[in-house]
């Protein structure tokens, strides 16, 4: 059985659509992320699969159980960190976390256990008993993270879980979820795609509300990408040069001198042969690894972060 | 239970917050320290009066001597013989007001035709004129023989209350301090609805009542207690409690749940906290057109009737009336309303609470 699926999901508001008919099926234990810009659909997503927002179409069920008709069943095994880092303010890390623990039914004795591991395991345990509307940002993130696990979910959803953090503080948390695999299935949402990159197993490339391309993260760079591209740095290029390249190549962009050569079946060796016989200096000439950046660009024809 | 976690959690929130909890008790504390003591608090002075005596008769000397004698007034020396001596003091800022004994004042008495005696105030200041016209009819009239109408609060009934002014103001500004649990609850639904709190907790097994009672519920205590503070500051300022304390408790417990159920219902229709502070909009002017600072009596009878569709008004005459000594029997009206809109306010709070749950 699939921990999350989904079938043609959709979410309009007034007319505007937001989830355009999502297919998913994620594997217990599995890391999935669903990957794009912003305003792509993945936090509606995520709200509609934590059983927040109700589809306008469509269905989805968590471990067997269907969003829209046994929406407390599925609450009872989720753990869900917000985009917002939503905490109770004047609370401390004990009560936050004792509060999500007993309304999951957890007994008093059980959250105490939970949380000590937790507080431990996130590095809260010094400053646990103040209020957390004196903690940093990366603070709150870890709390809210151990607020989603209080409960030892099942299906753990991690909404954009690193938004603004600083890469010190991004790096900790990356490295609490990667601890997680596999013990949990987790649905992350993400616009860094170095995130996506580090953490899933599969990630699903979503834009304007549809899922635009899936899978592991090698499996999008090696069979999505079509072109290669390859970074040559030059001195006494001519523009004749350039406008010669731009004729045979799909993609060529010229700066100071360094040349990026974008093209499908891209020819190492025949580019440095022809700047040669040109009179073109080469200075180092190297193939560039695909990014999932380039990935996304090459399916939506746009940045990630536009 | 999953609502008293949501509660317990709630009512940290708020008597860990200064800033709520000022306004909550502090603003009404602070109103009747103000209020009782601006009109006569714990000692209230006697008014000092200017006489200009023209007619300078026995009669009128006669009638200085029986306005001298009231607790209220106090006496300026001297006498002023002419109106334009007094005039010029009054200008000068050295009195606040004067009356006129005009000549044949004794020659009136004795015919028994009208006198007319001048209160002149300054424009600036039409309050003292309006408190001491009364006094002077009163005296007046029975002075001069007439029957007056006022004859019976002149002589002063044993009364068992301590400080009318106290008993007056206390029981208005306590039901205005509860009407603040208005904005108190509309503020906290409304910062957890959009901080995005609330969406957190709605992805927990709890069920819709579980958060209705959570968000309702904390708000008890802190009424409760407002009310011991209220009428603890109260009666240190003079407060008598001459009918049933609890009779009392009861209105301001039917009152602060109109105000949680009011609080719930701009909490769900607003976006934001800040937004929230728009039902001061209605706590002010509602505390004003229900008499919580002043007497209503003289209020247009449009004003009256929209007072007295709104429970507050109810719940201030109601608690004045049974603080003073008016039997249970005398109240049961208000009540009936109170109770009638304390079920009306809360079922369309929670009905648009339970809206805000899943979009």
């Amino acid at each position: 059985m699939n921990a999350v699926q989904t079938f043609k999901l959709v979410k309009e508001f007034d007319g505007l659509v937001a989830v355009n008919g999502i297919d998913l099926e994620i594997k217990q234990g599995e890391l999935f992320s669903l990957l794009g810009p912003n305003g792509a659909g993945k936090t509606t997503a995520i709200r509609m699969l934590c059983c927040l927002l109700k589809p306008t179409k469509g269905t989805a069920s968590i471990l067997g159980y269907d969003i829209a008709k046994e929406p407390f069943k599925v609450k009872e095994l989720i753990g869900v960190s917000p985009q917002e880092t939503v905490l109770s303010e004047r609370l401390n890390c004990w009560e936050n976390l004792a509060l999500i623990g007993k309304v999951h039914g957890l007994s008093s004795k059980e959250v105490k256990g939970r949380s000590k591991e937790l507080l431990e395991t996130m590095g809260l345990t010094e400053r646990s008993q103040d209020q957390v509307r004196k903690f940093s940002g990366g603070m709150k993130r870890r709390l809210s993270i151990a607020m989603a696990l209080v409960s030892d979910p099942q299906v753990l959803f991690l909404d954009e879980p690193t938004l603004g953090l600083d890469p010190q503080a991004r790096r900790a948390v990356w490295e609490y979820i990667a601890e997680l695999k596999g013990k949990k299935t987790i649905l992350l949402t993400t616009h860094y795609m170095e995130e996506a990159d580090f953490l899933s197993d599969r990630i699903g490339i979503i834009d304007e509300g549809r899922v635009v391309a899936l899978g592991t993260s090698q499996e999008l760079k090696t069979n999505r990408l079509e072109m290669r591209s390859m970074v040559v740095s030059t001195r006494n290029i001519t523009a004749e040069v350039i406008a010669d390249l731009q004729s045979k190549y799909s993609r060529v962009e010229e700066v100071n001198g360094e040349l990026k050569i974008s093209h499908k079946d891209l020819d190492f060796k025949e580019i440095v042969d022809y700047l040669h016989s040109r009179g073109v200096t080469v200075y180092s000439a190297a193939l560039e690894q695909p990014t999932l950046e380039d990935v996304f660009i090459q399916i939506t024809g746009k940045k990630l972060r536009d | 239970m999953k609502s008293w976690e949501i509660g317990k959690r709630n009512l940290k929130e708020i008597y860990r917050n200064p800033v709520l909890l000022g306004f909550l008790l502090g603003m009404p504390v602070a109103f009747m320290l103000v209020f009782c003591s601006a009109m006569g608090g714990a000692q209230a002075n006697p008014i000092s009066l200017s006489i200009v005596d023209e007619d300078r008769s026995q009669t009128s000397s006669a009638f200085i001597s029986c306005l001298g004698s009231i607790e209220a007034i106090e006496l300026n020396e001297p006498i002023y013989s002419e109106k334009s001596q007094a005039q010029e003091d009054l200008e000068d800022g050295r009195i606040s007001f004067y009356l006129f004994i005009p000549s044949g004042f004794e020659e009136a008495r004795q015919a028994q035709q009208t006198v007319n005696l001048e209160l002149t105030y300054k424009a600036a200041d039409p309050m003292i004129g309006l408190q001491v016209k009364p006094i002077i009819e009163a005296v007046g009239s029975e002075f001069l023989g007439v029957a007056p109408p006022l004859i019976v609060e002149l002589k002063g009934t044993e009364s068992k209350i301590k400080n009318e002014v106290v008993n007056f103001f206390a029981p208005g500004i306590a039901v205005y301090g509860l009407m603040i649990l208005v904005s108190t609850a509309a503020e906290i639904i409304a910062d957890d609805r959009e901080k995005g709190f609330l969406a957190r907790m709605f992805t927990t097994p709890a069920r819709p009542w579980d958060f209705i009672l959570g968000y309702s519920l904390p708000f008890i205590p802190v009424l409760i207690i407002s009310t011991l503070i209220y009428l603890g500051v109260g009666m240190a300022l003079g407060l008598t409690i001459v009918g049933n304390l609890g009779h009392a408790i009861l209105i301001f417990f039917l009152i602060g749940l109109c105000s949680i159920g009011t609080g719930m219902i701009v909490g769900s229709l607003v976006k934001s906290g800040s937004q929230a502070g728009v039902s001061w909009l209605f706590i002010v002017p509602m505390a004003m057109i229900s008499g919580a600072w002043f007497s209503v009596e003289g209020m247009p009878s449009a004003m009256k009737s929209i007072a007295g569709a709104l429970p507050f008004i109810h719940a201030i005459d109601a608690s004045r009336a049974v603080i003073n000594g008016s039997p249970f029997s005398a109240i049961i009206f208000d009540l009936y309303w109170l109770v009638g809109w304390a079920v009306v306010l809360f079922a369309v709070g929670i009905v648009l609470f339970r809206r805000t749950m899943v979009s």
